[in-house]
């Protein structure tokens, strides 16, 4: 994904699959697969009834508390996992043991902890998205050039100087990355919450589209979830590259 | 000290430290928030040898390889594709980023109502979880074939079809493995996602035990999947070295 550039020709290939694609469902029954024309017009339909817009709020409450914890827990964290080799080696069997368990399969625990609703979402959005910006943090901290440390020494940088100028900058890069996978994550994490937990806002649109065998709906609300991640994510990786241009990577 | 002992008795250490935390959590909470690790191991030593959970994972695993197979059959030559022709990718990467960043878990509901609940719905929605990442590790090793190997071997008056054997193909090992690691994990969590939503299988069995509050059940399913997990992934890894040696795969960061 990274070195995507965007350009005109995409829009234009997305077009043609979507032309593609109409022809392809033309014959077949909708309960099957609904067309793009039959998505946009369940997507304009509940865009206009409000019943998409309010969903979609509702589940930016538990998208937005959960990724703002898990942002002010993972990002103090991983640094310290990473600058520290004790606690690294201490924590990281730790980290990748959990890491391996996939984790809808929290879902039961989360569910006898915290219930059904609003905070179990945020504690589902946290974990997923944390244990990301975790990671990927540590690793970047860890990545320190010795070379970039060593000469700064010798020049006399000591603790926090040693921190703030040279170990923040090289970690900063890892910390956007980070940031970014963790987001995309914790969207991943919102929908889930609204599925497998109590049906709400947009899951519960989608379940309901479901029972009324609704192809059309359903998928509009995957467009609205796919453009959305696409939105975010690109526009972190912008603000990355406004931020820092030395470090856009081809 | 010597520093790999070190690091080993600190790895030690941290494990021996998280399991005593847990268990005296376990112990202060009581076994229906947090079954202490002790109770886990007997449970989970109780569960392998009444043998019907291994009766369903096995089914799960099996459901889950399918799956996985198939994503790579599928995954890998696209993503190659993508990689070497300009028209494949302009075709092919917007969508595939798109459903990259979609969970899979906002296409379950859509492919129970195509699908049915079955098995080929379980292993659409395994295939699906893992295929874009695949194709995505496939395309960036594709794309980074340094230009100079394939001229000597065109100065060398190499076919195009042994081009892509002896030179291409070599160069991809490292991205393969790594594209599978990535898949096979995405595969489990897609099988977890896919079972535990209609609650079948080994995912059904997890979402029993969170229904009769038995947390020691559902821990020691818990750390099965993680063993699995951890396992397959280890595998696939002693396969990358013996594949490529020279090159130690790591984990692409996508």
């Amino acid at each position: 994904m990274r070195g995507t550039r965007i350009s005109y020709l995409y829009p234009i290939s997305i077009f043609i699959g979507l032309v593609i694609w109409e022809i392809a469902v033309w014959d077949l029954p909708r309960v099957i697969m609904a067309s793009p024309s039959m998505i946009a017009f369940k997507l304009v339909d509940g865009v206009a009834s409000g019943a998409i817009p309010r969903a979609f709020a509702g589940s930016l409450a538990h998208l937005g508390l959960g990724y703002a914890l898990a942002v002010a827990v993972g990002v103090p964290f991983g640094f310290l996992i990473g600058r520290s080799r004790t606690v690294f080696y201490a924590l990281d069997p730790v980290i990748n043991a959990i890491y391996a368990i996939p984790p809808v399969a929290f879902v039961p625990f989360i569910v006898i902890w915290f219930g059904l609703f609003f905070e179990a979402r945020v504690v589902l959005v946290f974990g997923m998205s944390v244990i990301e910006i975790l990671v990927t943090i540590s690793v970047g901290a860890r990545s320190v050039e010795r070379a970039h440390l060593d000469v700064a020494r010798s020049f006399g940088a000591r603790g926090l100087a040693l921190t703030i100028k040279v170990v923040v900058p090289a970690v900063v890069p890892f910390v956007f990355t980070g940031l970014r996978i963790g987001l995309v994550r914790a969207i991943h994490a919102m929908i889930i919450a609204e599925l497998f937990l109590a049906a709400v806002n947009l899951g519960s649109l989608m379940k309901q589209a479901a029972l009324r065998f609704d192809t059309g709906a359903l998928l509009a609300v995957v467009v609205v979830l796919a453009v959305f991640g696409l939105i975010v994510q690109e526009g972190l990786r912008a603000i990355e590259a406004r931020l820092l241009p030395w470090h856009v990577r081809n | 000290m010597d520093p790999d002992r070190h690091r080993w008795l600190l790895r030690a250490g941290g494990i021996a430290g998280t399991l005593a935390l847990w268990e005296l959590l376990g112990r202060w909470q009581g076994e229906a928030l947090l079954a202490p690790p002790s109770l886990v191991a007997v449970e989970l030593i109780h569960i392998l040898r009444d043998g019907k959970i291994v009766t369903a994972l096995l089914g799960s695993l099996s459901n889950m390889i399918v799956g996985f197979a198939l994503a790579c059959a599928i995954g890998m030559p696209l993503g190659v594709a993508m990689g070497r022709s300009r028209v494949v990718d302009l075709a092919a990467h917007s969508w595939v980023s798109m459903l990259v960043v979609t969970s899979v878990a906002a296409l379950v509901p859509l492919f129970i109502v195509v699908l049915g609940t079955g098995v080929v719905f379980r292993i659409t929605i395994i295939c699906v979880s893992a295929v874009f990442y695949i194709t995505l590790a496939m395309y960036h090793g594709a794309r980074g074939i340094d230009p100079r190997w394939l001229e000597v071997g065109c100065a060398f008056g190499t076919s195009p079809v042994a081009a892509f054997w002896k030179i291409m193909l070599p160069a991809l090992y490292p991205y393969i493995v790594a594209g599978a690691r990535i898949g096979l994990t995405q595969a489990i969590r897609g099988m977890v996602v896919a079972e535990l939503f209609v609650i079948i299988g080994f995912g059904g069995m997890i979402h029993t035990a969170g229904l009769a509050v038995s947390t020691a059940t559902l821990l020691a399913l818990l750390f099965t999947l993680m063993v699995i997990g951890v396992a397959a992934n280890e595998a696939l890894r002693w396969i990358g070295r013996r594949l490529a040696p020279w090159h130690e795969a790591r984990l692409l960061n996508i």
